[in-house]
Order: C-alpha cells, then sequence, then structure tokens
C-alpha cells in the first residue's frame, strides 16, 4: 500500500506530488466554511426572519386594550447587572372569544427608573393597535415592519460564507481529477495542436503607456502610481480611524456630561487618539511631499522598445528651489509574489541598470521645468517585459531627486520592451496619439 | 551490513527533441517523439502531452500552456503509450529566462493517468529564445 505523499518533489525530469491530497484539503476547508455558513443562515432564519416574516404577513389585526403593565427583567447567569424592559397586558378579541396576553414594547434599558418612565407614558385602558398569531392567540405583538439591519445581517455574513465555501467547493470539484496542464488548457490558455496563440503570450499590455502623446518626444510615460495608491490608502485609514475616533469621543463626553466616566473607554481613547494623529500626520507629510516637489514628466523617443533599439528619453521636472541633484536611470526589475505562512509577499530585485544622467545643482524657477535629456541601448539579447500572476520582469525609467529642504523623492515610469523579434518578421508598432 | 531496499518500478519516458541541443527560436515549430516504458501490470487509461512554460524562483508557479492534448480514446491509448510525436509552432514570448529571483522555463511534459486514480508526469526542459541569464547579484 502506498501512502499519499504530501510535498511535490522534482526528481530528474520526473515530478512527483499530491494533487488529489491538495484537492481533498481544498475541497475540506471549502466544504466547512459552506456548511458553517448553511448553518449560520438557518438559525438566523428560524431566529429572527422568520418569525419577522410571520408577523407581517400571517399575524391578524385586532384591537386592543391595555389592562396591565409590567417590567421584563433579564439578567445573564451569574452577573448581577441586570437589563429592563416594559411590556403591557393587553385584552384583545379573536374569532374564539376574548384574549388576554403581555407583549414587550420599548426599549431594553440598564436603567430600571428609565423603564418605569416609559411605562407611564402608557395609560391603562388606552386602545391600541396589536397583531395576534392566529395558530397561537397567546401571542400579541404591538408592531409590524422589518428590522433591515437584522435582514441585512442575516443575509450579508452567511451569505459571504456560502458563496466563498460554495465556489471553493465548486472550484475543487471542477479541478478534481485534472492535471494542471489540463486546468491551465480550459482556462482559455491556447491549446491543442497547432494552437493560434496571441500577439505574445506574457508580456503585459501596452495601451496605456502609449495614448498619451510627448511634447518633445514621441510619448509621455505615466507615472508608476502605486505611491499615489499607498497615500491613498493612508488617507482612507486615517479618515475612517478618526471617524470611529469621534463617535467614541463623543460618548466619553457624554458620559462626562452626566456626571459618569467610563475609565474602560478612556483608556481605549488614549491609543486611539495617538494612531488617529499618526495617521493624519504620515497622510499630510505624504501629501505635501508629492505635490511640493514639483511634478517629474518623462517622455521617450519611441514605444514599446525593441531589444538592440536605441532611444532617447527627455527628463522634465517642474517645481521651484534648488535640487542637489537629479539623476535618471533605466533599470530591469524582476518582482516575485510568494505566500509566506498567511502572509502574502512581494520581493523586488533589480538585475540591470542603465544611467541616463545626472543633475547637480538645479535651480529652478516657478512656472518653468529643468529639461535634461538622455540615450540608452536596451541590449540585443534583454529579456522583454513579462507579466504573470505572481512573477513580473519590468523595464523602468527611474528619477531620483534631491531637492533642497525636501527628503529625496523616487518616481518611477514603466517602459515595455517586447521580445527579439524572430528573423524575418516585422514588430507591430505603437502609432503616435494625435 | 546493507539495507534492502524495495524495488519501486516507475515507467520511463524517453523524449528526443527535433533540436539536438534544445534550443528554439520564437515561432519555430518544434517536433517531439517519446517512448514509454511501462512497468508490468500497469494500465494507461489516458495520457495528456503538453507544451507549456512554468514560472521558478521566489514566487508563486505560475503557468501558461501553449499547447496541450489528452488522450483518452482506448486504440489511441494502446499506439500512444508505447511510442508518439507531437508538434507545434512555438509563440513569439515568454522566453526562457534565468533570472534571480524570478526564471521562466519551457518544457514537454507526458502525463501518464493509471487505474486507481495515480498519475506519473516526466518533464523535459528546452530553452526558447537566447536570453542570457541574469547577473550573479542585484544591482545595488
Amino acid at each position: 500500500m502506498r501512502l499519499p505523499r504530501f510535498l511535490a518533489k522534482k526528481r530528474g525530469d520526473r515530478r512527483t506530488g499530491a494533487e488529489v491530497w491538495g484537492s481533498v484539503g481544498d475541497a475540506l476547508f471549502h466544504a466547512i466554511l459552506l456548511a458553517a455558513g448553511m448553518v449560520f443562515a438557518g438559525l438566523l432564519l428560524t431566529g429572527v426572519a422568520v418569525p419577522e416574516w410571520r408577523i407581517n404577513h400571517h399575524f391578524l389585526a385586532a384591537q386592543g386594550t391595555v389592562v396591565g403593565k409590567g417590567l421584563a427583567r433579564r439578567a445573564a447567569s451569574g452577573q448581577a447587572a441586570s437589563t429592563w424592559q416594559p411590556c403591557l397586558r393587553l385584552r384583545y378579541t379573536t374569532p374564539e372569544g376574548p384574549r388576554e396576553a403581555w407583549t414587550l414594547r420599548g426599549a431594553i434599558v440598564p436603567d430600571r427608573q428609565a423603564a418605569i418612565t416609559a411605562l407611564d407614558a402608557t395609560r391603562l385602558g388606552k386602545p391600541l393597535d396589536c397583531w395576534y398569531d392566529p395558530t397561537d392567540p397567546e401571542t400579541v405583538v404591538l408592531e409590524r415592519g422589518y428590522n433591515w439591519w437584522m435582514w441585512t445581517l442575516t443575509l450579508f455574513l452567511p451569505g459571504a460564507l456560502v458563496a466563498f465555501g460554495g465556489a471553493g467547493v465548486a472550484r475543487s470539484l471542477t479541478a478534481w481529477g485534472k492535471s494542471e496542464e489540463r486546468q491551465a488548457a480550459a482556462g482559455g490558455r491556447p491549446h491543442g495542436g497547432l494552437a493560434a496563440v496571441g500577439s505574445y503570450p506574457g508580456v503585459p499590455p501596452c495601451d496605456d503607456l502609449v495614448n498619451s502623446p510627448g511634447t518633445i518626444l514621441a510619448f509621455r510615460l505615466p507615472i508608476d502610481s502605486g505611491e499615489s495608491w499607498a497615500l491613498l490608502g493612508v488617507g482612507l485609514f486615517a479618515l475612517l480611524w478618526n471617524a470611529v475616533l469621534i463617535l467614541l469621543a463623543v460618548n466619553a463626553g457624554l458620559d462626562l456630561l452626566g456626571g459618569q466616566i467610563d475609565w474602560l473607554l478612556m483608556a481605549i481613547l488614549v491609543p486611539f487618539l495617538a494612531v488617529g494623529i499618526a495617521g493624519i500626520v504620515i497622510f499630510v507629510r505624504g501629501l505635501i511631499l508629492s505635490t511640493a516637489v514639483g511634478t517629474t514628466q518623462v517622455e521617450v523617443s519611441d514605444h514599446p522598445l525593441l531589444p538592440g533599439g536605441r532611444y532617447e528619453v527627455l527628463l522634465g521636472q517642474g517645481g521651484s528651489g534648488t535640487f542637489t541633484s537629479l539623476d535618471m536611470a533605466v533599470e530591469l526589475e524582476e518582482q516575485a509574489t510568494f505566500r509566506q505562512g498567511t502572509d502574502t509577499r512581494t520581493e523586488r530585485m533589480v538585475v540591470w541598470r542603465a544611467s541616463l544622467g545626472t543633475w547637480t545643482g538645479l535651480q529652478l524657477a516657478p512656472g518653468t521645468r529643468f529639461e535634461g535629456r538622455g540615450v540608452f541601448q536596451v541590449p540585443a539579447t534583454a529579456m522583454h517585459s513579462f507579466a504573470s500572476e505572481h512573477n513580473l520582469v519590468s523595464w523602468r525609467v527611474v528619477v531620483r531627486g534631491r531637492p533642497a529642504g525636501w527628503p529625496p523623492f523616487t518616481r518611477s515610469f514603466p517602459l515595455l520592451v517586447y521580445p527579439a523579434p524572430p528573423s524575418g518578421t516585422q514588430h507591430p508598432k505603437a502609432e503616435v496619439p494625435s | 551490513m546493507t539495507a534492502i531496499e524495495p524495488v519501486r518500478h516507475s515507467p520511463h519516458v524517453m523524449v528526443h527533441f527535433c533540436s539536438p541541443d534544445r534550443r528554439y527560436e520564437p515561432l519555430q515549430p518544434i517536433r517531439i517523439q517519446y517512448q514509454i516504458e511501462l512497468s508490468a501490470g500497469s494500465t494507461v487509461q489516458a495520457i495528456e502531452r503538453s507544451i507549456l512554460w512554468y514560472t521558478e524562483g521566489k514566487g508563486e508557479e505560475d503557468l501558461g500552456v501553449h499547447a496541450f492534448e489528452r488522450i483518452t480514446d482506448g486504440a489511441t491509448i494502446a499506439a500512444a503509450a508505447g511510442a508518439g510525436a507531437f508538434e507545434s509552432h512555438l509563440p513569439p514570448s515568454p522566453l526562457s529566462y534565468e533570472g534571480l529571483i524570478v526564471k521562466v522555463r519551457w518544457c514537454v511534459r507526458v502525463r501518464l493517468f493509471f487505474e486507481g486514480g495515480r498519475d506519473f508526469v516526466s518533464e523535459h526542459v528546452f530553452d526558447l529564445g537566447t536570453v542570457p541569464a541574469a547577473l550573479s547579484r542585484a544591482v545595488p
């Protein structure tokens, strides 16, 4: 009997592994999530949704009269603190004859006196509209309608578990017993004999890189917006965090005005305040740094680039003040994304660099821009731009500046390098947009 | 004292590329001939023959299938399980690349599916293009 292999290995020209056991584990994990979602959904449906639905659709209307008043007390086992909710005894008429039953009315409050005050608003003998359960006439309510917040939770939480788990189970079943090549081939990649292939498989599209004409050279390169997204992320975090902080602070302020001090809330507020202030400081600092130095523009004489080709690059740096140095280079960077435990990490490594120029002691005046030019040649045997789900080989122009009085900055502009054209063939070229 | 190791009979797949040095240019035709030596008593239920690239290195493995063929027909399997050939035209990219943390490799795989759900895959690497290996260390 052979035991299952849990680790994949490459042995010479053979690969051994446990794709089936991997699929079992994956299917089992998602099946547990699916089952948990269905159980959760069942509990919420029977406990919240169905009773509310019956009240709105099956309960019968009646005219009730208040014949008694009281308080419902709830206390968690082992705890001295109780909560209170007003309740009324109603007399109402059903086809089977007159009935009397208790029903809850009003909010649950921790203060008994507040519950009594709420109860005083309803006098004995007051007529009230009520609805009773025809299958159990002793069950009567004073309000109908839907609690949309509860319905949203009822649908969203188990719905997310059922959708995620169900999709995972379906994916596992679809992939069951299929090799990774078969799955990849079925996933839309070319397969079978003399398959027709796309223009350049594995090469990222260049549409966004050639849709902006330059002012002097053919194309203006877009800036790599990674830092902008990070800044936006910090800004959103600071906004949400401080919104929560304000809510907590208002609650704490109301407690103080009422003569109470919630020490736990106060203890939470102090670190929350520190994080909130730090978020605002980091966002404002990043915003100032990204806008105060001035914009950087890079233009290239042709795009996409080809191995062996010689290209001119123009650097335009706006802003005002002194730049200690400004440096422009072309780089080839490898990027690998991998999982480490439960984290997803990305490692980058520059494997080739060519300087396009270094300028020192620049004095920039407002309303003008510094312009520097450089020329470089893509090595004839260079690796082309490559992108797959977890791996990237990317070309870019990198501008590093040292403005006087400000922290140094690095801005990168993506380039696209096609594979070397096979002999006797020509690459399709991008047209300069008008 | 010599330990007695159990003898495990694995299938053996021999592959012959039409280019002896296993180097191909983009868009060039590729023809692969193969021979399979099965262990006694094993019955092949299906054969998959594919030409694909995959990544190696620090990142998770990505895979792109260029040509794929699955044979399940009994008569065809009987013929293909002994020896066979398949061919395709290679795509213009991605080219084989030996980077520092990202590597792109092209290969031919012959996968055999046996009774009982077990499978065996034989992989044979070749080069597409002539991109030299990256520098041995990162640029500072």
